[in-house]
């Protein structure tokens, strides 16, 4: 029988060793850097689109074919980015609803 | 609660629909009038709408005609403006070209009205789906 | 936008022109007056066409036609002592001067002419259809 031993002398706890996650994350974004990029990126096709549109409004040397796949291309950006925009709030839901 | 548009290019579209359906009627009316002595086509001048238009957007895009408590329809007005002076019947003679030339403007125009009532279908479309979260 | 609509509509009335010379020459297959109302007899018109090249882009052209020729050809000398047009000396006394226009030859350009403008018609329909199916694109 082993005498009891105090809690104290007992190794002391080593917290459990995370993953290196800047190690990972070198030479790869955050999740924040990539949201800002995308954002960027759907505003810069709303805009291509914009300027198409105006273009062959005005007369401007636009083909049909170009305006309606820039206009196209941004509707889609803009979906997927109001898509990703929803699965983020839910997220942010789901984890505010776990009970502590 | 209007200037939800001004950022898209919807009210630009709209004044292209309104012309190219002014200038069918006139083109119709040209071919009607296809036997009819006398008769000069008439057109709406296309060069003419596409310079006020051209105007009217770069209006919109400079600052300096911002006036606090005038909304920008302030430029919408303009680009109303110019699609009623482009109204202005330009006449023109028939020389030799006939049925096939005012037939072939028709069908411009058609083109034109289907690719602007097209884009501005989607362009509503995005909008209801950005209001309503629903993609 | 879509510069092979005006491509067609220039071929479609260059044909239209050619047709009207044709239906001209053959409307005055027996025409002993020109039209001065002179005593000579009417002389075949033809079409000349060239490539336009302001109406295509891209190096593509349309056609448009450069004149409007007649031609001068030897009359038919048909005998009609009769007729106050007759010559009243010379190696045709006697005759007078028709036009001399083969019928065969013009239906045959008028044929020609009639199926080019189908020819035309239908790539103008290509071109429409082109378009419309164009819109496909924002669905």
């Amino acid at each position: 029988m082993n005498p009891i031993q105090s809690a104290t002398s007992s190794p002391a706890l080593t917290p459990a060793q995370s993953p290196d996650l800047t190690d990972a994350a070198k030479g790869s974004t955050s999740f924040k850097d990539f949201l800002l990029n995308s954002m960027q990126q759907v505003n810069s096709a709303q805009q291509t689109a914009d300027a198409a549109v105006e273009k062959l409004a005005t007369g401007g040397d636009a083909s049909p074919a170009e305006v309606l796949t820039a206009v196209q291309k941004a509707d889609v950006a803009f979906r997927m980015m109001m898509q990703i925009r929803n699965k983020i709030v839910q997220a942010y839901e789901d984890v505010q609803n776990v009970r502590v | 609660m209007a200037d939800i548009f001004q950022s898209t290019t919807i009210p630009i579209l709209e004044q292209m629909v309104q012309f190219t359906q002014a200038r069918h009627t006139v083109l119709a009316g040209n071919i009607a009038n296809i036997d009819t002595p006398g008769y000069v086509a008439k057109d709406l001048s296309v060069d003419d709408f596409q310079t006020r238009l051209r105007e009217a957007i770069a209006e919109q895009h400079s600052p300096s005609s911002y006036s606090a408590g005038e909304p920008s329809g302030v430029t919408q007005t303009s680009i109303g403006t110019a699609a009623q002076n482009a109204k202005s019947v330009l006449m023109h003679d028939e020389s030799n070209v006939g049925v096939e030339y005012q037939a072939s403007e028709m069908v411009k125009n058609h083109l034109q009205h289907n690719m602007a009532v097209t884009i501005m279908a989607s362009q509503f479309r995005l909008l209801a789906a950005a209001i309503s979260g629903n993609v | 936008m879509f510069s092979a609509l005006d491509i067609s509509t220039s071929a479609l009335v260059a044909q239209r022109t050619r047709m009207n010379a044709i239906a001209s020459n053959l409307a005055n297959i027996n025409t002993p007056y020109n039209e001065k109302g002179e005593a000579e007899p009417y002389q075949p018109r033809f079409v000349v066409f060239q490539a336009d090249a302001s109406v295509g882009t891209n190096g593509a052209a349309g056609v448009k036609v450069a004149s409007v020729e007649t031609e001068q050809i030897e009359p038919r000398w048909k005998f009609e002592p009769g007729n106050p047009l007759a010559q009243s000396d010379g190696p045709h006394k006697g005759y007078v001067a028709y036009p001399n226009i083969d019928m065969m030859t013009q239906f045959t350009d008028a044929l020609e002419a009639a199926r080019s403008y189908e020819a035309n018609l239908g790539a103008l329909d290509i071109t429409k259809d082109l378009a419309q199916q164009t819109l496909r694109i924002v669905a």
